[in-house]
């Protein structure tokens, strides 16, 4: 018995070790890959390691010459207003729908319920046509008449990246699977002392929600600071409103320019493009690590406790 | 609530208007605010949801650039457009993706989270491991991968020579292609279902496990008769929406056949032995401003996710009646 339990142990960390290294190799290939220059880059094609420390991918993507012309602050603050916009109203929606479909008992909740429902077997796919053209045609601004006509509607501009995907049927779903896990006992008693029911979704529900809605700030950070073929579909014409994942993709092979290749030679510069790669990813990172301990926390307690 | 007898019978007695819908309201106080939360929900959902359906549905039988006119009613055109020629190809590509993708991703992530619940040192650390790839761009990090199939400074073909081997021209080999989607999609899907996972086991009470393991059962069943079961609403979940992210893969696949720069005409080779639904969407609509072909491929893999998901659903109901 203790022989097969040191070695299932042995075999447990073999496979988590192993794993996580082949994980870990493609990020890791950039980041070495990124303090590298060119001639050091290839040098090593299995893997890049700098001869010497080589920090001039980063400089030149925070040099005032680069970020003239390519506006990565502007990019980066764009993602951001998106990423608050994003989180804040999707959460409110799913938390205050969540809770009428898990504690409110009335005639049409269910069929609402499945109304809304019905949308969640509809890929994305089926969306994006019609959006596109919803923002392209909407009556009234960018040039349209109130048929629509004429104009470039919402394009190129900021409502097109703000007004669709604001309900978001997974978050409600799931919001509602978290309801039914709690006990009633705690509304009921704030219930008694007289609490409305914006009160104890502030104060019964919310701490107890905080695990969850965790996970649900965590995906949608991630979701909109990479998104890419919205912002591609119904920005590329508008630099001024572009986002990081988008600028940053239409800018990955520019670096060689900025080292005295001549425009337009052949030179691609991975390890500039690997930098910025790396500036893309290390915030989420960053925020995943931040969060993490606290998620787990999160989760445990909430197992715990509920 | 806490109105006594007397109470009652003074309010009965003489209510003003205003008592009235108090009482109105207090009676009726679920619906009320029920429909209060829902309504704007409802309308919102209503135009963005539910009426792109539709419009999508009607586009999808008509011929339109989408920019100026009206557009043409043309029948199933654009269907039959779908159902011949290499357009096949990419519905089969579609499905070979997802399936591939969500089996290996999902197999990986539930061993892998049940591995990470056990007491395992640095927990924490290999998780985030895991997790990383999931948080990174797929649009920036499918290009800059690039290096790894480049055919002439690519780090397999590195590994091909050291082992001299004949090197392979990826872009131009199918086979290797979509092995290298599949490997890249599964590297940066995984992480995603292991959290999910292993949010899921950390859910339930060890007090099962030992109660279990007083009745005499082995590790194997407890993993097979306590862990799977419990996880099934989370392996639903995670199967659902693998599937459906696996019919929606776009940049990954423009990106990475693209050959390392934005070449959307090029994308999905090489001859479309790699190209999936969303990239031809992408393709007719917004390159050749065809929005019906578009359209219709956008129904099209509705469909078939609606079937996919439907059966997957049914062997996992079936799965738990046997239970």
């Amino acid at each position: 018995m203790r022989r097969r339990f040191t070695f299932g142990r042995f075999l447990t960390y073999a496979v988590l070790i192993i794993g996580s290294v082949v994980m870990a190799f493609p990020m890791a290939y950039a980041f070495s890959g990124s303090l590298c220059d060119l001639e050091d880059f290839y040098a090593h094609p299995w893997f890049p390691t700098p001869s010497k420390l080589y920090l001039e991918n980063y400089r030149i993507l925070f040099s005032a010459k680069f970020t003239s012309q390519v506006e990565i602050w502007r990019w980066i603050a764009n993602t951001l207003v998106r990423i608050a916009w994003y989180t804040l109203i999707p959460g409110i929606v799913a938390v205050l729908a969540g809770y009428v479909f898990a504690r409110l008992r009335f005639r049409g909740r269910d069929a609402a319920f499945m109304y809304l429902l019905s949308s969640m077997m509809i890929p994305g796919i089926v969306f994006l046509i019609p959006t596109f053209v919803m923002m392209a045609r909407w009556p009234g601004v960018g040039g349209n008449d109130w048929r629509g006509q004429g104009g470039r509607g919402f394009l190129d501009s900021w409502p097109a990246l703000l007004i669709p995907g604001l309900v978001n049927v997974y978050y409600i779903f799931m919001l509602r699977q978290t309801y039914y896990s709690i006990p009633m006992d705690f509304e009921e008693a704030a219930r008694v002392d007289g609490a409305s029911t914006l009160r104890c979704l502030k104060d019964v529900y919310l701490p107890m929600l905080k695990p969850v809605l965790t996970v649900l700030v965590i995906f949608q950070f991630v979701a909109i600071w990479n998104d890419y073929q919205w912002p591609l579909i119904v920005s590329s014409g508008n630099k001024k409103i572009w986002t990081l994942a988008l600028g940053f993709q239409q800018m990955l092979f520019v670096g060689a320019s900025y080292k005295g290749y001549p425009p337009g030679s052949a030179v691609v510069d991975y390890p500039f493009s690997f930098a910025m790669a790396i500036i893309a990813t290390v915030p989420l990172i960053l925020l995943f690590l931040g969060l993490q301990s606290y998620f787990v926390e999160g989760v445990q307690g909430f197992a715990i406790k509920g | 609530m806490e109105t006594t007898a007397g109470q009652i019978a003074i309010g009965t007695a003489r209510l003003s208007l205003w008592e009235r819908f108090a009482r109105w309201r207090q009676r009726n106080r679920q619906p009320l605010e029920g429909w209060l939360i829902l309504t704007p929900i409802l309308a919102y959902y209503s135009l963005f949801f539910i009426f792109p359906v539709v419009a999508d549905l009607y586009i999808s039988f008509t011929r339109w650039t989408g920019i100026v006119g009206k557009p043409v009613w043309v029948g199933l055109a654009n269907y039959k457009t779908w159902f011949s020629g290499y357009y096949l190809l990419i519905l089969f590509n579609t499905l070979l993706f997802t399936v591939t993708i969500l089996s290996l991703s999902t197999i990986i992530a539930f061993f892998i989270a049940v591995l990470l619940n056990q007491k395992v040192i640095g927990r924490g650390l290999f998780r985030a491991l895991w997790y990383i790839p999931t948080l990174t761009s797929a649009a920036i990090t499918a290009q800059v991968m690039f290096i790894f199939i480049s055919p002439y400074d690519g780090v397999f073909n590195a590994i091909l020579k050291a082992l001299g081997r004949p090197i392979v021209i990826w872009p131009l080999n199918a086979f290797w292609m979509r092995t290298f989607i599949i490997l890249f999609s599964v590297w940066r899907g995984v992480g995603g279902p292991v959290v999910l996972f292993l949010a899921a086991l950390q859910g339930i009470h060890p007090e099962i496990y030992e109660a279990a393991m007083v009745d005499g059962a082995n590790s194997w069943d407890l993993l097979w008769r306590i862990t799977f079961p419990l996880l099934r609403p989370m392996l639903i979940f995670v199967l659902i929406t693998g599937t459906i992210g696996g019919f929606q893969i776009f940049e990954t696949v423009m990106l990475i056949t693209a050959g390392g720069q934005f070449n959307v005409a090029s994308s999905g080779g090489p001859r479309n032995m790699t190209n999936v639904i969303l990239l031809q969407i992408y393709k007719d609509a917004f390159v050749n401003n065809n929005l019906g072909p578009a359209a219709a491929g956008s129904i099209i893999a509705a469909i078939l996710l609606l079937w996919f998901t439907t059966t997957n659903m049914r062997i996992m109901s079936r799965g738990q009646v046997e239970k």
